[in-house]
């Protein structure tokens, strides 16, 4: 489909950016004689640079791709642990109910009223607000930490919510008592007969969450408060290249506008094939 | 068949011709019902009988003409105080429904709406229909309550579903039913969801309202005992065609389809020493997209032939007013042979 | 009754909870909030010492945020070093603006996407349904962002109809220019949620379209719009009240992203411009109000379900 394609080639795209040689380092300015003519506002698309140049004269195209390998990330990086905790989470409380579902019911909804913006704009804000972040195997930017870190921790809430209730159905099918009665244990039921049954709603909620983190992600990159320069991210290329627009720079913002609209709506579409696909009961995020 | 009678109380109410429905369906066409034809007059009660799947909830739907917008295809004529419904639109038809004809359903719990007073529901009909102004449909309503036989029918106007007894639901959709003093009620399977004492009184009550309305019943139901004592003809239905009709009477003094034979031994009865065994009816109904060539209950019909599975049997009748579609009938020779070889039909 | 104290206990603690994590978060953020809350005057000791005395600073967080609650009741939430206003009055002036484009966008996501719903469902799979159901789709994964960006070039900057917002009008100001303001971040944030409740409302209407006691109203000769909009409706109700609920932190986070963006002075402006400047006590203040907020809106919606379902209504109150 059409969204595996565009995601495929993004991706593709993104991992090998630096090996490939039409993808040009995103900081670099034109040099040379000519390069005064090449910076114009408007920047638009030619044969040497295809999407255009941004006011300083930066590869649009270029930035986009870094941007898209930033995006990539941190979306993945969040969902993949916001799903491992608020998975097991939301399959501890279905499957055991009464205390310990009680007490995770609470937690869930209390981080479901905490507004989400102040959550961002807290953490990414006062936390992290500049500085690199070692952590022994890896050095990332601290903003990127903190960014994966509250975006992970606003989707534990409904991910945990949607296993919960998948589990609590789930628990009551005939092969799960079955089992039970043939004296397995509750772990060995859980891994055995829930989680493989979990999967299926799980990558569903993963690719439609993907896509709410990308859009929240942007949101607090047009804000200023994601990963920045030199790396931005595409929500806050949009929010450069704003006042150009007025001055009919319009194309430094409709790339990467298309850019999160498309890779949003795949993976949009994706979590809705695979909902569809294994007949599953439509969750919000 | 016969001229539509224009006298107000009496004469032929409704008379079906050749009726067809079938169903679109992603495996092909679903021939529900695939021609029958039968009338009914003014005031009695007929009794549509069949086991699941025999087209018989259909076949009501279909006369009055409650079916899915789409997918749909009829055939034939239903006259119904001398107008085909069949060339009705949506529009037109809803003139009839709720006023002249209408259905009570299965289920009382779920067929109303959980979210309305039990006082609104009966009034809507009437405020739609008959223009009735609010406190009007109200006492109407407190009226119907009360001859359903509702007791503290003032307090259970403004009570929701769900704080009624199943048998006082059933009651009240009656109620509904009745509201606008249609002169045609059809009541599918409305003691099914019920507990058999209750069932009794829903069929009495049934029964009264026809006799003081003067209003024809068609009573569908796999439950030969409910039409037992309230109908005055039964139709026999399987896999969408007719197989016997009769008045009642003759129909349970001598019946004559080896189906309706079988089903009424699948009865338990009183005389019978106790553990005699049910007898099941073997086998199961055919696919309705294909129905075989020949008779359709042939292949499970103890007192099948070559030629029951080759021709489809055309109806006969051999008493007035009673017909069937057999070629070796309950009391014909060739059956009276087959009872000897055989000693019923096997269970399961 | 009992029901409902029992629920409001629970949003009290909640709204508890979610205010001292705040509190801690934000003041655990910055090595000396003190400093941060005298501002422009930091570099200055004595004042720096008065403020870390003013609020508790010295002291452990459960006894600040004890002080901070004793404060919050008597509406004493602080000055804000950085215009040396009372937070309060900030509050007041920038919240009404919230409060209005969070209403606005409710409603006219709500007056586009009921009607559209129930017709969607009336033809299920016919051609308004399909394209609405792309439509809705595409909506739903196009971030707020873009959206505001590109209608903010279309209709303020080339076309000039609506414009960026300057100040706070109140309507009974000037409806006009009011209107003008409100336009564009209302359509942003209303479009998104409208096509959220459309997609919901339909699925739901759907499902309830094929429920006995519909057969049922059919039979009884009502029309089909007396059928969708007084039975079904009803029915479906509770889903888009679910969803208006749960919604309600993203419109609230919406509106900070669009309230930058068309420069409206709002909460959520404030709340942006507080975290940049180190105001504590603000952001304090407004991540309370949000949660204030969420709680409320928690709790009517709530309410509201035992108005709509006398099955509701009733178990309740049998406790």
């Amino acid at each position: 489909m059409l969204a595996v394609v565009w995601l495929g080639g993004l991706t593709f795209l993104a991992i090998f950016a630096n090996w490939l040689p039409f993808v040009r380092r995103y900081n670099e300015f034109p040099k040379g004689p000519g390069a005064r003519k090449l910076v114009a506002y408007r920047g638009k698309p030619s044969s040497d640079y295809w999407f255009g140049t941004d006011k300083l004269g930066r590869d649009t195209f270029a930035r986009c791709i870094y941007a898209a390998q930033k995006t990539l990330v941190i979306g993945a990086a969040s969902i993949v642990a916001a799903l491992v905790i608020g998975g097991l989470l939301g399959m501890l409380a279905g499957y055991f109910r009464g205390w310990y579902d009680r007490v995770l019911t609470v937690m869930f909804d209390v981080l479901l009223a905490f507004p989400a913006i102040v959550l961002a704009l807290i953490v990414v804000g006062r936390f992290f607000a500049s500085g690199d972040l070692n952590l022994g195997l890896f050095t990332m930017e601290k903003r990127f930490f903190g960014v994966i870190l509250v975006l992970t921790v606003l989707s534990i809430a409904p991910l945990a919510r949607i296993v919960r209730a998948q589990t609590m159905s789930l628990a009551q099918r005939e092969y799960v008592l079955a089992a039970r009665g043939l004296g397995a244990g509750n772990l060995r039921v859980l891994v055995r007969e829930i989680l493989p049954n979990l999967l299926p709603a799980m990558f569903s909620v993963a690719f439609t969450g993907l896509a709410v983190l990308l859009v929240a992600e942007g949101g607090l990159a047009f804000l200023g408060f994601s990963v920045q320069l030199p790396f931005p991210t595409w929500g806050f290329m949009i929010n450069e290249a704003r006042p150009d627009i007025v001055k009919g720079g319009g194309w430094a913002v409709f790339f990467p506008c298309t850019m999160l609209f498309l890779t949003v709506l795949s993976f949009n579409v994706l979590g809705d094939r695979v909902a569809r696909r294994f007949d599953i009961r439509e969750a919000t995020l | 068949m016969s001229e539509m009678d224009t006298r107000p109380d009496e004469g032929t109410l409704l008379d079906v011709r050749n009726l067809k429905t079938h169903f679109a369906t992603a495996r092909g066409v679903v021939r529900a019902v695939d021609g029958v034809s039968f009338t009914l007059e003014r005031g009695a009660a007929l009794g549509i009988v069949g086991e699941s799947g025999s087209g018989k909830t259909v076949l009501a739907r279909s006369i009055m003409g409650l079916l899915p917008p789409r997918g749909v295809h009829r055939e034939g004529e239903v006259f119904f105080a001398g107008t085909d419904l069949r060339r009705l639109d949506a529009k037109q038809m809803r003139r009839y429904w709720g006023k002249q004809m209408s259905m009570i359903f299965q289920d009382p719990m779920t067929s109303l709406n959980p979210l309305m007073t039990i006082g609104n529901q009966i009034a809507e009909p009437l405020r739609v229909h008959l223009g009735s102004d609010k406190a009007e449909a109200r006492a109407v309503a407190l009226r119907l309550l009360t001859d359903v036989g509702i007791p503290e029918p003032e307090k259970r106007l403004d009570q929701y579903p769900h704080e009624l007894s199943g048998g006082m639901r059933q009651r009240a959709m009656i109620a509904i039913a009745l509201a606008c003093g249609p002169t045609l009620l059809f009541a599918d399977e409305p003691t099914t969801a019920l507990d058999v004492t209750v069932q009794a009184q829903i069929l009495e009550l049934i029964a009264t309202q026809r006799r003081d309305r003067n209003m024809s019943v068609i009573l569908v139901t796999h439950d030969l005992g409910v039409v037992a004592g309230h109908t005055d003809s039964i139709i026999v239905m399987y896999a969408g065609q007719i197989v016997e009709s009769a008045p009642t009477r003759s129909l349970f003094r001598s019946m004559r389809h080896p189906y309706t034979e079988a089903l009424m031994r699948s009865i338990p009865q009183l005389d019978q020493p106790s553990h005699t065994r049910l007898l099941a009816i073997g086998g199961r109904p055919p696919d309705l997209i294909n129905p075989p060539e020949g008779c359709r209950f042939a292949p499970r019909c103890p007192y099948a032939e070559e030629r029951c599975l080759q021709e489809a049997p055309t109806h006969q009748s051999d008493t007035p007013g009673h017909s069937f579609a057999c070629w070796n009938p309950v009391g014909s020779p060739t059956w009276a042979a087959r009872q000897h070889s055989t000693t019923g039909s096997a269970a399961t | 009754m009992r029901y409902l104290l029992q629920r409001l206990l629970q949003l009290v603690v909640v709204f508890l909870i979610v205010t001292f994590v705040a509190m801690v978060a934000i003041q655990g953020a910055s090595r000396d909030p003190a400093r941060d809350l005298a501002g422009p005057l930091s570099s200055n000791e004595e004042r720096v010492e008065q403020i870390r005395q003013q609020y508790h600073l010295d002291r452990a967080y459960p006894i600040r945020y004890a002080y901070w609650l004793k404060n919050i009741v008597t509406l004493d939430l602080g000055t804000s070093p950085t215009n040396n206003l009372e937070v309060r009055t900030l509050i007041g002036q920038r919240a009404p603006v919230t409060l209005l484009l969070g209403l606005y966008a409710i409603l006219f996501a709500l007056l586009i996407a009921v009607p559209v719903a129930v017709y969607s469902a009336y033809r299920r799979d016919g051609p308004f349904d399909r394209i609405v159901s792309g439509a809705t789709f595409a909506i739903v994964s196009l971030p707020n962002i873009i959206l505001a960006v590109l209608l903010g070039y279309f209709f303020a900057t080339k076309w000039r109809i609506f414009t960026y917002a300057a100040s706070k009008i109140w309507p009974w100001d000037n409806p006009v220019l009011h209107v003008k303001n409100f336009a564009l971040p209302t359509i942003v944030l209303g479009l998104g949620l409208s096509a959220i409740f459309v997609r919901l409302l339909r699925a739901d209407l759907v499902n309830t379209l094929q429920s006995d006691f519909i057969v049922m109203a059919r039979a009884k000769g009502l029309s089909p719009r007396r059928i969708l909009w007084r039975h079904a409706l009803r029915s479906s109700l509770f889903s888009l009240m679910t969803s208006v609920a749960l919604q309600f932190g993203g419109i609230l986070g919406g509106a900070v992203v669009v309230e930058q963006i068309y420069a409206l002075p709002g909460m959520g402006l404030l709340l942006f411009q507080a975290v940049q400047t180190k105001d504590l006590l603000v952001v304090q203040a407004c991540a309370a109000l949000f949660a204030l907020a969420v709680v409320l809106v928690n709790f009517v919606v709530d309410l509201l379900y035992a108005v709509v379902d006398p099955r509701i209504r009733h178990a309740r109150a049998l406790g």
